[in-house]
């Protein structure tokens, strides 16, 4: 990789004056012993969550989909709120990897992989709601343009859900695909250090596509990950923007708005940060990789946050003033609900959390303090989940006529459902924190070895 | 290739023989025919090819073959084909109105009742519960076989032992009462007449639960005959009620709704729209029509009738002084000014009064006479028979009982024990009795004290004949074979006098002596029966009692002094609801579901308050709270339990509660809907549907009264929400949270008369639809186009459509908890909108919402899988089977009016999915559905056309929302038919549709509702 026009004033980018050896040691210790009492802690809860999940779903696979709190004027709520907030979510790990990548943002290196990681587990617990909140899920395959002998039966391309398919599937597939090629490098570091010809070392080799490590492996390797790079970032925006179009394209006060699109790229990358910097804290702490996630990391990151938080404060003072420009009562009225109606509570909450909370992140004492970078982190992402419950629930149950308002309530299983996304996304995240290297070593050592000639070698 | 080979190879004979369009055999479908133009079958028609077939069943069907199952034929009736429907008429025996039916039978079951247009009174509207009455039929729980002291028993023991009983009595001279409600059967009413003439001491007593024994009383007073006058509401044009809610549940609803709205269908020039004005102490579905309607405690109803029968004696010149009356609860100009408008419409002009004081009823008598009603507004000389119990008599019979003085007694059609106050205190007198005998088709509160019970017919089966008016006859006939071994009340009395005939033979019995001899024709007696069983009904000259014209009855009569109501009491008002009544529907799940069409509550009964009063005393909606009250005869003190309920537009002083719940048996309804952990039973904490407030009625000094009553209103602490389908907003957006100019939504409009007059157009809220259009129309209706315009002036808002479309639909009942839940299925709805009127009233706005059939809707492009298209006719489609149930329509839909299958909606009870409509799918859980604007009626409109090679007419097809609707509300037709009255109704300059500014283009639209108003004062129009 080129060299970065690095200054000495910058602190270096890992801590602790890391040897390449060190590096390979450090982030590969926790797969090498045995787990921590915290580690199964963490998934012997996230499990538990996981299992309430899945009971809950099997329960309304088989009883009807009336087990959630939906009724006839909100026929969307608590599942699409968690499906947009996990396509939300999965925005950091690709925003990371790839635009940060081509902007030559060389912080990322200690973050990408797990925020990738991230990514994926995210987008798999999203893609789980579109298709259980169908009233019929088990035909959910008719969702897809699948031939069939059914005469014309097609889909239908002007909906946008069927732009949802799509767009996630596409990203799906490109964020996995990009991280499994990151990995590469990583699975043959990890290969290597396997002793022995157990099954282990048969995955990690199988994995790692004969990876010989030579200048020519390496060449052709950056040459792919630049043009996935490529592929991915247009993807980062095009995702939620589609999702937003869920919304958008429809007529209902309150959701058809043209400022969804950038509006909820906004929103989505905020939260994916938020969820990126919660993570990050938690892991550093845990797996004691202090030395490479630093100060600079979770400065960095804050910054971002606050950045996407005045993006989305943006959108809601315009939301907010073009309902008012517009003249129209209706969604004047769908604003003027949203504040002050019956689900005011859950407005002040998004307010608060995803406006005022992050704009303490001017101050660098803030910043510094992590304990409270993690409370506000923590903040963002329930924020984030009550702005999609309150964009969704909100409009809907009192849009146009007043005979049909209603109001939501969500059902026990639906916050079981809640929990079993969780669940699911953390299982899994516990789950790559222990068989996978989750920082990126060969990028990291490409950072390290420039620190240490830019500084002119250990001091 | 070898192209000699000229041998010809075939698949089939017809490809060899016909070579048919082979682009024609490609297709899986058929192009629908393209019928137009101008001929068509008319319902007559249709009826009568039916009829000649029926004639002979019906008369073949008299005598009765062993075999009791409807289903399946083993041997196929020759005139029955299966998928074909065929028609009957008959008599609704929902309630004593007596209206004229058409039943559509399939497969040799009836799925559907409606109206039938050749009746007189009725003209082919039918209500709410008259309709859903055909559910009663398949109800499982139906006593199919007499009972002996509570065990089922054969007839012949049954039978056996009552004759013998009976025989003693005889020779005893014990007494026997027959209890009934009114009987407008002619002959029940003189088999019931013969069957008691053998006994020395014996009496027919008729009463009904829902009470207008002090009108027919003051009837006798003022023209010599206890009759129920015939009320004329097309020929008025000044109405002023008290307290009658003639809409909704008062005597004959569907028959006043008929008159009432041709009297407002601002045809003709000038405008043809009656003044009505409303005095009434809660809010019913009569006085949220009308053009002034004021709310007053039920003791200042009194006092009003009485300055306004002393301002109309005044300008009649009559001698009448309704005593020294305290001033009016009303401002007196206003009363000068009705009293003006009744004068001036003299002869056109119509006073009605629901109360149970005979002297109110008299003044109002006088009042008709002052204003000339009587001739024309009122018919006495050709009077109703819809009501004529006798409330003095039911007096003298519990007070009989009481004393142990009965030996007999039969009941029939009625439920004593809980229609009366006392019902425990009935219950124990009955069971000294030592012959009760209940015809009751259930176990009820009366049934199951009965020593027997003989279980009639559900009048489905039944032969019978109704003369709800005189010399308008109706028969009833059987359209399926009894289920069960019910048999009907005649054939019982027959067997027990000891001469068996089959009802059929006793019907016509009767007919031939006594029916057949007032005949206007001179055809043949079977021409004249076979004619009536085809028609339905026939008009005979009537047989009425003699009247007198009005005499000076009236002269001393006093306005009764009310005793005054203490602070923090309130005045009870019992009241029937439009599903319940008396609670004879108590079994009728969709009657229970059915909101109500002013509180949209359903699944319960409730003690309704103004929003003041709620206030005052601290309650909100849903809160629970205590009735006490003691009675002021026995000092015993009554108290019941329900959720509050806030009225607006009911007086403050008053509190309201619904008659007809809490019924026996309705426990069965604890686990309809679907079961699920979060689910909650439809039941209340007593196990029933509802709770009984008959304890509150007071049976004295001859009359049942059901208004007036103190009671104290407590809180008891506990919450029980109601399952209400629209709660209480009104048109406006609340307050707080409304847009600038943006309070009042441009839903519903309306106007005023004098507005009206000026300009046909006024009211408009000029929905900017917009006009110009960047593409090309997406669908250009070469064909039809169907439509539908729905009149908001003529609407009363009485929910028959919403149970015809759910009986002609297959809609689920869903119960109580899906209800409060927004999860009610109904695919027509009336949205009810408050708003204020004038006085600091509340006006009420009925407004049928249904898929709009949107050119450009909003539904259909967000299908992902394309479930939900749009018909080359403008009928947006529901393909059930394509739908995977992503909601994203519901969501879209800015009517709101999409259905979702949250669950699989129980239809267990095998006997009653035979009333499900086989030319409709039963949707699975998880699919949407919606209105189809009935396309199943389209469909066999056309199947009917092509088949007679007719084009189909204009008024070819109807949905079921629009045939039963017996205002006429519903218009629905081709819209590309300029001929065709929607497409008339669509060019009137009171059209609007609703959002149209959302340019949706919906295929449905509405009229303008007009009112008179106080601004229209100076307006002379019938001067």
């Amino acid at each position: 990789m080129a060299d970065m026009d690095v200054g000495a004033l910058r602190p270096p980018l890992i801590a602790g004056h890391k040897t390449l050896a060190q590096v390979t040691e450090d982030v590969c210790a926790p797969m090498d012993g045995r787990p921590t009492a915290l580690w199964w802690i963490g998934l012997a809860i996230s499990v538990l969550a996981l299992s309430l999940g899945v009971a809950a779903v099997w329960y309304m696979f088989v009883t009807g989909i009336g087990t959630w709190g939906l009724n006839r004027t909100v026929g969307w709520a608590l599942a699409i709120t968690n499906f947009v907030f996990w396509i939300g979510i999965g925005h950091a790990g690709t925003l990371i990897s790839a635009i940060l990548f081509l902007l030559r943002q060389r912080w990322r290196t200690s973050v990408n992989r797990a925020a990738e990681a991230m990514t994926i587990f995210a987008v798999i617990c999203a893609a789980i709601f579109p298709v259980i909140h169908m009233g019929r899920a088990w035909l959910a395959y008719w969702m897809f343009p699948v031939p069939n002998m059914r005469g014309s039966l097609w889909v239908n391309f002007l909906s946008p859900l069927m732009w949802d398919v799509f767009a996630i599937s596409t990203y799906f597939t490109i964020s996995l695909v990009f991280w499994y090629v990151g990995l590469i490098p990583d699975l043959a570091t990890v290969r290597d250090r396997i002793r022995g010809n157990g099954p282990r070392k048969r995955l990690f080799s199988f994995f790692s596509l004969g990876w010989s490590g030579s200048a020519r492996t390496w060449h052709h390797y950056e040459a792919v990950y630049l043009l996935l790079a490529a592929l991915g970032t247009p993807l980062v925006i095009s995702v939620h923007s589609i999702v937003s179009m869920d919304f958008a394209t429809s007529l209902i006060p309150g959701w058809h708005t043209t400022i969804f699109p950038p509006y909820f790229v906004a929103g989505a990358i905020f939260s994916g940060m938020a969820m990126v910097l919660t993570l990050m804290l938690v892991a550093r702490k845990t797996m004691r990789l202090e030395d490479y996630i630093t100060l600079r990391h979770v400065d960095v990151m804050t910054k971002f946050v606050l950045f996407t938080g005045s993006l989305v404060g943006l959108a809601y003072g315009t939301e907010f003033f073009i309902a008012f420009y517009s003249g129209n009562p209706y969604e004047q009225f769908a604003y003027t609900n949203r504040a002050f109606g019956p689900f005011g509570w859950a407005f002040a909450i998004m307010v608060i959390c995803n406006v005022v909370l992050p704009q303490l992140f001017w101050s660098k004492r803030v910043r510094t303090n992590l304990a409270v970078v993690f409370v506000i982190s923590l903040c963002v992402n329930v924020g984030m989940w009550f702005e999609r419950f309150v964009i969704i629930v909100t409009s809907l149950h009192r849009d146009y006529l007043p005979s049909s308002w209603a109001d939501y309530t969500p059902t026990m299983i639906e916050y079981a459902t809640l929990i079993g996304s969780f669940g699911l996304f953390f299982t899994c995240f516990l789950l790559f924190c222990r068989f996978l290297p989750m920082i990126a070593i060969g990028e990291v050592k490409s950072v390290v070895a420039h620190d240490a000639r830019s500084t002119g070698g250990p001091r | 290739m070898p192209t000699q080979n000229r041998k010809r190879y075939w698949k089939s004979r017809e490809e060899r023989d016909g070579a048919p369009d082979p682009a024609a055999t490609d297709r899986e479908f058929f192009d629908t025919p393209a019928v137009t133009g101008a001929a068509y079958t008319t319902r007559r028609g249709f009826l009568t090819a039916a009829g000649f077939g029926l004639a002979g069943a019906a008369l073949s069907s008299c005598s009765r073959a062993p075999v009791v199952q409807a289903i399946p034929y083993l041997v196929q009736p020759e005139e029955v084909t299966p998928g074909r429907p065929y028609f009957y008429a008959s008599t609704c025996g929902g309630c004593s109105a007596g209206c004229g039916l058409i039943v559509r039978n399939r497969d040799g079951r009836p799925v559907k009742l409606e109206g039938n247009p050749d009746h007189p009174a009725s003209r082919g509207g039918l209500c709410a519960a008259g309709q859903a009455s055909i559910l009663g039929l398949y109800d499982s729980q139906r006593l199919t076989a007499p009972m002996r002291d509570g065990q089922r028993a054969s007839w012949a023991d049954v039978d056996g032992a009552i004759r013998t009983t009976l025989d003693d009595i005889r020779t005893q001279g014990g007494a026997v009462r027959f209890l009934t409600g009114t009987v407008t059967s002619p002959t029940v009413r003189s088999l019931i007449g013969a069957f008691l003439k053998p006994f020395p001491n014996a009496r027919h007593v008729a009463y009904d639960a829902l009470s207008t024994s002090a009108l027919l009383d003051a009837c006798e007073q003022t023209h010599g005959a206890r009759v129920l006058p015939r009320l004329r509401f097309d020929r008025a044009e000044v109405i002023v009620s008290f307290d009658a809610d003639f809409l909704g549940t008062w005597i004959s609803p569907v028959e006043y709704t008929v008159g009432y709205s041709a009297g407002r269908t601002l045809r003709g020039d000038p405008p043809r729209l009656s003044y009505h004005a409303q005095f009434e102490s809660r809010m019913s579905l009569t006085g949220g029509r009308a053009d002034w309607r004021i709310a007053l405690a039920p003791a200042e109803i009194g006092i009003v009738i009485g300055h306004l029968a002393e301002r109309l004696a005044r300008m009649a010149d009559m001698p009448l002084a309704p005593g020294a009356l305290p001033p009016a609860p009303v401002p007196a100009a206003r009363l000068d000014e009705l009293a003006d408008r009744l004068w001036r419409a003299r002869g056109r002009s119509l006073v009605v009064c629901a109360s149970q004081d005979t002297s109110l009823q008299v003044l109002c008598n006088a009042m008709n006479h002052a204003v000339g009603a009587y001739g024309t507004t009122i018919d006495v000389e050709r009077p109703s028979y819809q009501r004529a119990g006798n409330d003095r008599d039911l007096e003298a019979l519990r007070d009989e009982l009481s004393a142990g003085g009965v030996a007999a007694l039969f009941i029939a059609g009625v439920n004593p024990v809980y229609d009366l106050p006392d019902g425990d205190g009935l219950a124990q007198a009955l069971r000294t009795v030592p012959l009760v005998i209940s015809f009751a088709d259930h176990v009820d509160e009366t049934s199951s004290v009965a020593r027997y019970v003989c279980p009639d017919r559900h009048f489905l089966e039944c032969w019978s004949d109704t003369e709800a008016v005189a010399g308008v006859v109706s028969l009833t006939q059987p359209v399926i074979r009894p289920l069960g071994e019910s048999r009907q009340l005649i054939e019982s009395l027959a067997v027990w006098s000891g001469a068996p005939m089959s009802a059929c033979d006793l019907v016509r019995a009767h007919w031939t002596q006594q029916i057949y001899p007032r005949r206007r024709t001179d055809a043949p007696f079977r021409d004249f029966w076979e004619r009536a069983v085809h028609d339905g009904v026939v008009e005979v000259t009537p047989d009425a009692p003699a009247v007198r014209p009005f005499g000076e009855a009236a002269r001393g009569v006093m306005v009764p002094e009310a005793p005054p109501l203490p602070d923090g009491d309130f005045a009870l008002v019992l009241y029937p609801t439009v599903g319940m009544l008396d609670g004879r529907h108590a079994h009728n799940p969709w009657l229970h579901e059915l909101p109500d069409p002013t509180t949209k509550v359903t699944w319960d009964n409730y003690a309704s308050f103004s929003p003041e009063a709620a206030g005052r005393i601290g309650i909100a909606d849903g809160d629970v709270v205590r009735l006490e009250s003691s009675d002021g005869l026995t000092g015993a003190t009554k108290v019941i339990e329900l959720s509050a309920h806030l009225q607006p537009g009911q007086h403050d002083r008053v509190v309201a509660v619904a008659l007809g719940y809490g019924r026996m048996g309705t426990d069965r309804f604890a686990k309809v809907g679907p079961q699920w952990i979060e689910g909650r039973t439809t039941v209340g904490t007593n196990g029933l549907i509802g709770v009984s407030a008959a304890g509150f009625r007071t049976l004295a000094n001859g009359v049942l009264r059901d208004t007036g009553r103190l009671v104290r209103v407590t809180k008891t602490g506990r919450t029980r929400p109601l399952a209400a389908t629209q709660s209480h907003h009104m048109i406006a957006v609340p307050a707080a949270l409304a847009p600038a100019g943006g309070a009042r939504r441009p839903i519903v409009e309306e106007t005023t008369l004098a507005a009206y007059v000026k300009d046909p157009t006024a009211g408009s809220l000029g929905h900017a639809e917009p006009t110009a259009d960047l593409w090309p129309p997406d669908h250009p209706y070469t064909g039809h186009r169907w439509a539908m315009v729905v009149d908001l002036n003529a609407c009363t808002g009485c929910a028959a459509c919403v149970i015809g479309c759910q009986v002609e639909n297959n809609v689920p009942v869903v119960g109580r908890d899906e209800v409060r839940r927004h999860r009610e299925m109904h695919w027509i709805r009336i949205d009810r909108y408050y708003a204020d009127g004038d006085d600091g009233g509340v006006d009420v706005i009925h407004q049928p919402m249904l898929c709009q059939h949107c050119e450009h809707a909003s539904c259909e492009v967000v299908c992902p899988v394309l479930a939900t298209v749009h018909s080359s006719e403008g009928l947006n489609q529901q393909i059930y089977n394509r739908c995977v149930g992503t909601r994203y329509c519901a969501n879209n839909c800015p009517y709101k009016v999409r259905r979702f299958n949250w669950f699989d909606y129980p239809r267990e009870d095998r006997l009653q999915n035979l009333v499900l409509n086989p030319d409709v799918v039963v949707r699975s859980r998880g699919v949407m559905e919606k209105c189809s604007m009935c396309i199943q009626r389209i469909q066999n409109a056309r199947i009917e056309a092509a088949r007679l090679g007719q084009p189909l007419g204009p008024n070819a097809v109807e949905t079921a929302c629009q045939q039963s609707c017996p205002a006429r509300a519903i218009t629905f037709g081709d819209a590309n038919d300029p001929e065709s009255p929607v497409s008339q109704a669509r060019t009137s300059p009171r059209y609007f549709r609703v959002l149209a500014e959302l340019n949706v283009k919906p295929a449905v639209g509405y009229l303008r509702l007009v009112r008179h108003r106080p601004e229209d004062g100076g307006e002379r129009r019938h001067g």
